[in-house]
């Protein structure tokens, strides 16, 4: 598989491309600069408040890459999705994919765009309609895309057949399959209408665990051969370390750290990042100790804290924490970190 | 031992010694009325808690994991019953005697998180009428005292502005805060045993591990012994002192933490602890999988439940469903037919571990 895609051009210094800009040596299939969505709350008697659920969040996907976007509830990551496929509007900013700017487009524009990016929900009867049977949710897909009415049934049994599902599930109903089928049928729809993008917003989080196994490696084969790039938005960092090439850590609507996979994961630079690692349970045991990282809770997006968001629980807070707010900055290790606390990479340092 | 009931005076009246057994289920079966199969999605349940003993009980969904804390708790929904078995309480059986009407003991001997504590909390009663309640009904606390308490009760629990929260409504509240109210008053009346269902499924992963902070701290600091319910391996690990694996309506696997989480004797275990993605180390292209899905509840195949998915069933467990017998060590058991063959049950070691 193509692991680290893009990120390990050789010889150049990666940390533009991180930033978004000279993109000229290879060219992403998602391109998000400077993303703001914000909200204006209206409630009577009160003054109008502007949410800024996305504020000026950047980042990249290549083809075939699957880039892995954690983060609290209320962090950004379900709204940065719903964006791309323009179920938000941006206040600011671009979303270019295959290099198109989507932020302009109208209608029929619109239409053709979200054949080229589709998502799979946590909950499947989110996107299935329970009157309708396997064929005809995948048949729609395949309309969309010109499929004659007369395949239908051939297609439809291909696409499950790279989900893993028997050709018999045809003709059943969603409430006739189980959560796990449920989910991949979803992912066959997506599949329906040859979409260059999935954005997976917690695909996996309702599956039981043998099943959850199941589905990522059916994602991993499917990306193996068609070469579809993944969004993958999961709260589960133990998922995202097995699917992703990169991740991108969200904190009250900004990117906190991005980098490869590696280097987040086993190299953490924000202690943001440190902190929800060190919250994972896992199977071996802490050994002893307190549980706790953190204390306190995200931030309410309506009222950020000044500086840093995240200097009131941040163990390493400074007084520069509470006045500034640090930038997305390349840092020692190569991956990309908002954090004053953090040391910079040394200027002109290729990255790992 | 049925003519003294310490718990019905409540927690304070009977000084609570670590190691005394709290709860004993004995051989519980949960059944529903079904047109096919028996019905039983509970099968033949049967383990013991001690005061301030932490327990979990891990399954996947339809493994029967809430029904059993709901026979527990009296709270099976209609029209499933409890078939089979009792559930003794400080020794005395539930629906027995004092114990027959389930208020003199629900809430305040034995009471119950669950996942979502919106279900739990009256959306449209302020918190502190729901945090006092308990304590007017129960502790015969007049409105001011009831209402110091619930103030303590609530900071205890890590709440910022305790007095201000009880004027609020649930909603208002953030799912970690939702959870540490329901959890405020599930320990208000200081509980023999506390069952915790799901209890951080909803929340983030740094407000799970406050949450799973607060409950050993609280749950330490009076004996309480804690029934552990979750889906997570890891979060059971972590939490419980003993673990309870449950496949198909039964316990499949018993023991000891460490015992089962280094030598899972269960095929279903071992697979269980392979499907999940490890945060260190190096990471195998494709996950650990097991094919297949887990049983409908109630419609058990012959023989073992786990043999259709298992890699490594013979003929017989597909014949004859196994016990829970004990292992080489004391107090670790597990059901499976491969336990008595040295070589049969080494390959249990070799899942997962491609």
């Amino acid at each position: 598989m193509n692991k680290e895609p893009a990120v390990t051009a050789p010889g150049k210094g990666t940390a533009a491309t991180y930033a978004g800009a000279g993109r000229d040596h290879f060219a992403p299939i998602v391109d998000v600069r400077d993303l703001e969505v914000h909200f204006r709350s209206r409630r009577a008697l009160r003054a109008v408040q502007t949410v800024k659920a996305v504020d000026g969040v950047s980042f990249t996907i290549a083809a075939g890459e699957t880039l892995g976007l954690a983060g609290e509830s209320g962090s950004g990551k379900s709204t940065i999705a719903r964006t791309l496929v323009r179920i938000n509007r941006p206040t600011a900013g671009s979303v270019t994919v295959a290099g198109e700017d989507t932020t302009r487009m109208r209608r029929d524009d619109l239409r053709r765009y979200r054949r080229r990016m589709q998502m799979v929900y946590q909950d499947p009867y989110d996107s299935l309609d329970p009157r309708m049977t396997v064929l005809e949710a995948i048949g729609e897909g395949l309309s969309v895309r010109g499929v004659t009415r007369a395949s239908h049934r051939r297609d439809t049994e291909r696409l499950l057949d790279r989900v893993k599902l028997p050709a018999s599930l045809v003709s059943r109903y969603p409430h006739q399959l189980s959560g796990g089928q449920r989910q991949r049928v979803s992912i066959a729809r997506a599949l329906a209408v040859s979409p260059e993008v999935i954005i997976c917003d917690e695909a996996v989080a309702a599956l039981d665990v043998s099943i959850r196994a199941q589905v990522l490696n059916v994602l991993k084969d499917i990306q193996d051969d068609l070469k579809v790039s993944y969004l993958f938005i999961s709260h589960d960092l133990s998922t995202l370390r097995f699917i992703a090439d990169r991740v991108a850590i969200m904190y009250a609507g900004r990117l906190v750290e991005y980098g490869t996979s590696s280097q987040v994961f086993g190299d953490s630079r924000h202690p943001y990042t440190k902190a929800l690692i060190a919250a994972v349970p896992t199977i071996g045991g802490r050994g002893g100790g307190p549980r706790i990282g953190l204390s306190g809770e995200p931030p309410d997006p309506a009222r950020l804290p000044s500086g840093c968001a995240f200097h009131p629980r941040c163990p390493l807070a400074q007084d520069i924490c509470r006045a500034d707010r640090p930038a997305l900055r390349q840092k020692q290790g190569g991956q990309m970190a908002a954090c004053h606390m953090a040391p910079d990479a040394p200027a002109g340092e290729a990255s790992v | 031992m049925a003519s003294s009931t310490p718990f019905l005076a409540g927690a304070d009246a009977s000084p609570v010694r670590s190691g005394d057994l709290v709860v004993a289920v004995e051989h519980v079966s949960v059944s529903f009325p079904s047109p096919v199969g028996t019905g039983e999605v509970v099968r033949d349940v049967s383990f013991s808690i001690n005061a301030g003993e932490r327990v979990g009980l891990v399954g996947e969904s339809g493994s029967g994991k809430s029904l059993t804390a709901r026979a527990m708790m009296r709270l099976i929904p209609k029209p499933g019953r409890m078939s089979q078995g009792r559930i003794l309480l400080d020794g005395v059986e539930l629906g027995t005697g004092p114990t027959a009407d389930p208020g003199t003991w629900r809430g305040t001997a034995m009471a119950m998180i669950t996942q979502d504590p919106l279900s739990s909390l009256n959306p449209l009663v302020r918190i502190g009428v729901q945090v006092t309640e308990m304590l007017h009904r129960h502790r015969s606390l007049g409105r001011r005292e009831a209402r110091a308490r619930a103030v303590e009760l609530l900071a205890s629990v890590g709440i910022p502005d305790p007095q201000r929260t009880l004027s609020y409504f649930p909603a208002v509240l953030s799912g970690g805060m939702r959870q540490r109210v329901a959890l405020a008053i599930a320990i208000s009346c200081n509980p023999r045993l506390l069952i915790a269902d799901e209890p951080t499924t909803s929340l983030d992963v740094t407000i799970q591990a406050q949450v799973l902070d607060l409950l050993e701290r609280m749950t330490a600091q009076h004996g309480t012994g804690v029934l552990l319910i979750s889906h997570d391996l890891g979060v059971v690990a972590d939490f419980c002192d003993r673990l309870l694996v449950m496949y198909g309506g039964r316990i499949v696997e018993s023991g000891p933490t460490f015992e089962v989480i280094d030598h899972p004797a269960h095929p279903y275990t071992r697979a269980l602890m392979a499907s999940v993605p490890s945060m260190t180390g190096r990471l195998p292209d494709r996950l650990a999988s097991i094919p297949g899905s887990p049983p409908i509840g109630g419609v058990w195949s012959k023989g073992c439940s786990f043999a259709p998915r298992c890699p490594i069933a013979r003929p017989v467990c597909r014949d004859e469903d196994p016990l829970l017998v004990t292992q080489d060590q004391g107090d670790h058991a597990a059901a499976c037919h491969a336990t008595g063959d040295t070589q049969w049950r080494a390959l249990i070691d070799g899942l997962g571990a491609s």
